[in-house]
């Protein structure tokens, strides 16, 4: 039945972003037995979960779920407990530990607030894999302030080839912005109105790159994927910019021009015209 | 969840469906086992007030069929003539196709409607969008009341959706009336054009403030240090730090 889910997964491509949630939730609904391929497939917006222990903030995803519950990456515990949660090995444990220190001052260095989160996880063949994720909302307190929020989901694959390791990146940014533009009157006006609207702009982008590094020690593991990491959403934010502020506004001009078309028309025809005339 | 519930959600799906693709999200539809739409509705029949046309309309196949003519509202039509003629040098000037339609109200000859529709589909470079805006013009209350929304989809390797809101109600000058019709069509589709653009116009400023604010306030594009982070001493600082506890522990025994 892959034929279902790539039609599920089309299906979430082109609805809109702000009601991912619902949408998989409906879907969810309409074909249960598929539940797990849908969730595991499909990018949602990260929950922001609070540690019981240490009272840290962390985030929650497909990656750290057991059943209904969500392992924090600082205490290492579920939540709701789980006394049989699925935990990495010590060794890889230990990774995940200094990696969440290290993404926590990228995060700090870059997004300047929100939360980070790094799980890891052994693989059958003696490898690990695992899932970095970053997240800030800004949330206005009034609503002529910015209104937004960024997703990332790094998900990686390693395998080490003596003093080489290789890697595999997917990465996944959602991004959401809302812009509500300041209600009511304009002064300059010669006509009473009163207007109220919106803008949003929100989705997702998804991009996929395989690159070798050199191991000295474990946590080359950390500095090789941090390296990659840093410069796949260097090239993402370029790359939403364009699209998000650039082709979507481009669209709306091409829809509807701003300039009088008949008269560039117009003035067209009296060109040619006058061209005919010159060459007579 | 029951069959009601899944045409439902079906519905709720296809509602929410980017301009011209329909289809795709009713074969994604098909696809999860939702029965038929096609039930057996007997009045899907719409009118075109240009052509002076009733037909019906298959939703499924796009098709329109067993056209009848209509006759037109007496009192209501010279107006609304008036204003589809505005409406349609108004859709030459400023939109790259498109449709308008003006439609009268049954019962109410000085309550009309306003629609634009203007379509791009672009399939092979995974983009559409559509312009859509609806004014009714009440001429006994002076009121123009309208919105615009705005729908882009771009889907290469992705999908990123604009999608917008905007409600206005506009006071009717005075000289406005049903008695002359001509110029009083010519003046509401002026405020309307004026509306429209300077709401297209708005957006260029919505998306410097988004730009500007919200973008970077979510991720800067390099840190303060604008260079990018040298990981080796991430991870040394973190090393340094617990050193210079364990070194502190010692120190006090």
């Amino acid at each position: 039945m892959a034929d279902l889910v790539d039609s599920m997964l089309d299906l979430m491509r082109r609805l809109p972003p702000t009601h991912v949630e619902a949408n998989v939730a409906a879907l969810v609904g309409m074909c249960p037995d598929y539940a797990d391929d849908l969730l595991g497939s499909v990018d949602q917006p990260l929950k922001v979960m609070v540690d019981r222990a240490t009272g840290r903030e962390y985030l929650a995803c497909d990656y750290n779920r057991d059943g209904e519950s969500y392992r924090s990456p600082w205490s290492n515990e579920y939540d709701p407990p789980l006394d049989d949660g699925t935990i990495p090995s010590p060794k890889i444990r230990k990774l995940e530990i200094t990696a969440n220190e290290a993404f926590d001052t990228y995060r700090e260095m870059y997004y300047e607030g929100g939360v980070s989160s790094v799980f890891l996880w052994d693989l059958e063949d003696g490898g690990f894999a695992g899932v970095v994720l970053l997240k800030k909302s800004l949330n206005p307190s009034s609503p002529s302030e910015p209104s937004g929020s960024w997703d990332s989901i790094h998900v990686f694959e390693t395998a080490e080839r003596g003093r080489q390791a290789h890697y595999k990146l997917t990465s996944t940014i959602m991004l959401s912005m809302m812009h509500h533009p300041a209600k009511g009157k304009k002064g300059d006006e010669k006509v009473e109105a009163t207007r109220d609207g919106d803008v949003t702009l929100s989705g997702s982008m998804t991009r996929q790159t395989e690159q070798d590094h050199s191991l000295q020690e474990q946590t080359s593991h950390i500095t090789n994927i941090g390296r990659m990491i840093e410069d796949m959403e260097i090239k993402m934010r370029n790359l939403l910019q364009e699209v998000y502020f650039g082709k979507t506004r481009d669209v709306v001009f091409d829809l509807r021009s701003l300039d009088d078309l008949e008269k560039a028309r117009r003035q067209r025809e009296l060109q040619k015209e006058l061209v005919g005339f010159i060459k007579r | 969840m029951d069959a009601e519930e899944r045409i439902q959600a079906a519905s709720k799906f296809l509602l929410q469906s980017p301009p011209g693709e329909i289809n795709d999200v009713l074969n994604g539809d098909e696809a999860a086992r939702v029965p038929g739409a096609d039930s057996e509705e007997e009045d899907d029949r719409f009118w075109d007030p240009r052509s002076r046309t009733s037909f019906r309309f298959d939703h499924i196949a796009l098709e329109a069929s067993e056209p009848e003519p209509i006759e037109p509202e007496e009192e209501a039509e010279p107006f609304r003539i008036a204003l589809e003629i505005a409406a349609l040098t108004y859709l030459s000037a400023h939109f790259h196709g498109g449709v308008t339609s003006v439609f009268s109200t049954q019962g109410n000859p000085h309550r009309f409607t306003i629609q634009v529709v203007a379509n791009k589909y672009n399939p092979s470079n995974f983009w559409s969008g559509r312009w859509r805006s609806e004014y009714i013009v009440n001429l006994q209350e002076r009121k123009l009341e309208g919105k615009i929304l705005l729908n882009v989809h771009y889907y290469e390797q992705g999908n990123v959706q604009l999608s917008t809101t905007h409600a206005v109600s506009i006071e009717l000058p005075p000289t406005i009336s049903s008695s002359n019709a001509s110029a009083s069509a010519s003046k509401i589709l002026a405020v309307i054009e004026s509306e429209e653009s300077k709401y297209q116009a708005s957006l260029n400023e919505a998306y410097q403030d988004m730009g500007d604010k919200t973008f970077k306030g979510l991720r800067r594009a390099l840190p303060m240090t604008r260079a990018k982070l040298d990981w080796d001493r991430v991870l040394g600082y973190k090393i340094g730090a617990e050193l210079t506890a364990n070194k502190g522990a010692f120190g006090s025994s």
